[in-house]
């Protein structure tokens, strides 16, 4: 009977919080970890397959629903792609005000996760009530960065997530330059809040450490500036693509135990998300943010997932200086789109162009293709998304069977209890969207 | 209200009404609407259960209000959604999922769960699901709160009403109406823009016309609307019949309306 003594199982059966519901099951032999798996059980959602048959232009108002809090991530994508295909390429004003809109939900994502979702872990706790009344000053922040992330999403996109006002071709209209001008003070007003959400990171170190290093993989940013758009890939390997042939390196399969598809390069686990984008372009980082990151532990080489919080915090700060930069260049270039005629006809309708193409970006939690066929119709003939979510799935098991393997040789109960805590943080410092995610665990260990 | 259930060791549950706050199969953008109205809730409501939100949830307790994301889309949403309507007093559908079933709903209807799932993941998968559903298809629904998102304004008086015992009244008028109180410039009739602004439910403050875009129908049909009159305008704006359907439908709507506008437009050709 020793060998089922020496058996064990983690499980943690229910992962629920950030859209969606998982759950994480470890099994272990003696002191090794045998099996861990990550699943995914969000109701099947099935995109891929509903948008067969919309018009080109459609596509973006359905693909957003997706996700909401990524929502601008998804229509952006979307439209990238088929303009891709048209070979369109849009105007200055449109792709400065795109790439605002995506900076807005940069600001609101991140301060969502960090101060929502992750702090709880760091200070201690459990529901809204206690953080709204006992931890008022980081409520207080996160009111404050989230709801300025939801202001430009909103001046730009229509509303906060689920934007109206993003297209094929361009905008239906643009928003006036006085309430830009407006985003541009309260950016400038709020800039030392993104400077102290990364000070309150920088206080917690990581209480468990994976032991390999991570591939890190992120789109290269076009123009000479950090930043969320482009059609190339890189890796930390040195690895580098066009996105439209992702299927040559990025091999996506579904895995038995879960309804998120699981990704992997070369049969190895990759990681995206703002601490990949930091280890490949942090150098393009400037002002209080290249400071921050050149202090961080990570600017020495230290890849733990932990301080993915940090890495996300640090991009609020360079999005609220290139975001009051866009501004400042839409405010120089006003007098091209800034008449009341000009702000009412943006919009390029597309011909119908068959062909197939991907489009990409930098959500907050990676990168996300959206890949289509089109039909001389303009029909959508075939359509295939990777998620960011998707791609971390395998290194967010590696990174649970290392930290758990590390901890077995000296197991007590109290570090079973440690461990309990220390693999939800862990989890959910990767700020699983749409379908995974984490925060209510009964994690169970027998 | 049932907060007299609740044990003496919770203070606040004595003196202040619950809320729950579930997700099903979605995008999760009710979940954040309410996250992020929390402030304004807070002083007046005790959050039970928020799993989305806090670590400490209650699961097996009566709540004075439970609001409810998503569509029933797997046997799993189906439990929870049972146990959630057992335990609350007022059951809340947020979001156009829990109303309607969205664009799953929309996308999905011609096609079989099946053939979807091993197209998917695959002839041999394990997985289980159900053909996207709104709630009021397996359980009673008190409230029918829908929007894509949800409006934050709507959401909060609709809360303010429940706590003082009595329900809401939600207008489901057409999106024409409040364009016309905006004393918008119709897109439909001056653009030719495919706006499905008639037939579909209002509250969003006519958002996409506004902007100067059609609307595409993200908060449902509204009341009786006139989805045959809705097909023949876009026909005669050049729309095949194939993409006026998608484009009807994509949103989700009662497959009884699909089955009529559909049976109705076969007879015409």
């Amino acid at each position: 009977m020793a060998d089922e003594e020496s058996r064990k199982k983690i499980e943690i059966s229910e992962i629920c919080r950030v859209e969606g519901h998982s759950a994480v099951h470890v099994e272990i032999e003696g002191d090794k970890v045998t099996q861990v798996k990550l699943d995914v059980f969000e109701g099947t959602r099935f995109f891929e397959r509903l948008i067969v048959g919309h018009h080109q232009d459609e596509i973006p108002h359905i693909t957003s629903r997706v996700c909401a809090i990524c929502s601008t991530g998804h229509v952006i994508a979307a439209i990238r792609a088929v303009e891709r295909i048209a070979g369109f390429t849009p105007n200055a004003t449109v792709s400065l005000l795109r790439e605002l809109m995506h900076l807005g939900m940069i600001i609101e994502s991140n301060a969502t996760h960090i101060y929502a979702l992750a702090l709880p872990d760091f200070l201690g706790f459990d529901n809204v009530h206690k953080f709204a009344s006992e931890h008022t000053e980081e409520f207080k922040a996160w009111t404050s960065l989230r709801n300025i992330g939801a202001l430009i999403q909103t001046t730009i996109g229509g509303r906060p997530f689920h934007p109206v006002n993003l297209h094929v071709g361009g905008f239906s209209s643009f928003p006036k330059l006085e309430s830009l001008l407006q985003i541009k003070s309260l950016l400038q007003e709020n800039l030392q809040l993104t400077i102290r959400t990364c000070e309150v990171l920088m206080r917690f170190p990581p209480r468990v450490r994976r032991t390999s290093e991570p591939i890190f993989f992120a789109l290269i940013p076009e123009g000479d500036h950090y930043g969320y758009f482009g059609t190339k890939i890189r890796a930390t390997s040195g690895f580098e693509c066009d996105v439209n042939d992702y299927k040559s390196y990025l091999k996506e399969e579904a895995v038995s135990h879960s309804h998120a598809k699981r990704s992997s390069v070369n049969g190895q686990p990759i990681m995206v998300g703002s601490m990949a984008r930091l280890a490949l372009f942090g150098s393009l980082l400037t002002g209080e943010a290249k400071s921050i990151y050149g202090s961080s532990a990570m600017s020495l080489g230290d890849n733990n997932t932990i301080w993915n919080n940090l890495a996300q915090a640090i991009e609020i700060v360079e999005a609220f200086h290139r975001a009051v930069s866009i501004v400042a260049e839409l405010e120089r270039t006003a007098d091209v789109w800034n008449t009341f005629d000009a702000r009412q006809h943006t919009r390029v309708k597309l011909d119908a162009t068959a062909g197939s193409g991907c489009g990409t970006v930098e959500c907050p939690r990676g990168t996300l293709y959206h890949y289509y066929e089109i039909d001389n119709k303009g029909k959508v003939s075939k359509a295939d998304m990777v998620t960011p979510s998707a791609q971390n799935t395998y290194r967010i098991e590696r990174d649970i069977q290392e930290v758990v393997s590390q901890l077995l040789p000296s197991e007590t109960d109290e570090s079973a209890t440690n461990l309990r805590a220390n693999l939800e943080t862990l989890v959910r410092a990767y700020d699983p969207c749409n379908t995974c995610a984490t925060h209510m665990v009964s994690l169970r260990i027998t | 209200m049932l907060s007299s259930n609740m044990s003496k060791g919770q203070e606040r549950s004595q003196t202040i009404p619950s809320i729950a706050v579930h997700g099903l199969t979605g995008c999760a953008g009710e979940l954040l609407v309410i996250l992020e109205n929390l402030e304004q809730l807070i002083p007046y409501v005790r959050v039970a259960s928020f799993p989305f939100a806090q670590s400490s949830n209650e699961e097996d307790r009566p709540v004075d209000i439970a609001f409810v994301e998503g569509s029933v889309s797997q046997p799993h949403d189906l439990e929870r959604l049972l146990k959630i309507r057992a335990q609350a007093r007022w059951l809340v559908a947020v979001g156009n999922c829990a109303v309607w079933g969205c664009v799953q709903k929309g996308g999905c209807r011609n096609q079989s769960t099946v053939s979807l799932l091993h197209e998917t993941y695959g002839e041999d998968s394990p997985i289980e699901c159900l053909p996207a559903t709104p709630l009021q298809d397996h359980v009673r629904v008190d409230v029918k709160l829908s929007g894509c998102p949800i409006n934050a304004t709507q959401l909060l008086a609709v809360t303010a009403s429940l706590l003082r015992d009595h329900l809401p009244y939600i207008t489901s008028k057409p999106v024409c109406l409040e364009c016309k109180l905006r004393e918008n410039a119709c897109v439909l009739i001056e653009q030719n823009l495919p706006c499905l602004g008639p037939v579909t439910a209002g509250g969003c403050g006519a958002l996409c016309p506004t902007y100067g875009a059609a609307c595409y129908g993200c908060w449902g049909p509204c009341e009786q609307p006139q989805m045959e009159a809705m097909a023949t305008i876009l026909e005669e704006k050049g729309y095949d019949m194939q993409e006026v359907m998608s484009r009807l439908f994509a949103f989700g709507a009662p497959d009884e309306l699909f089955e009529r506008v559909k049976k109705n437009l076969t007879a015409k050709s």
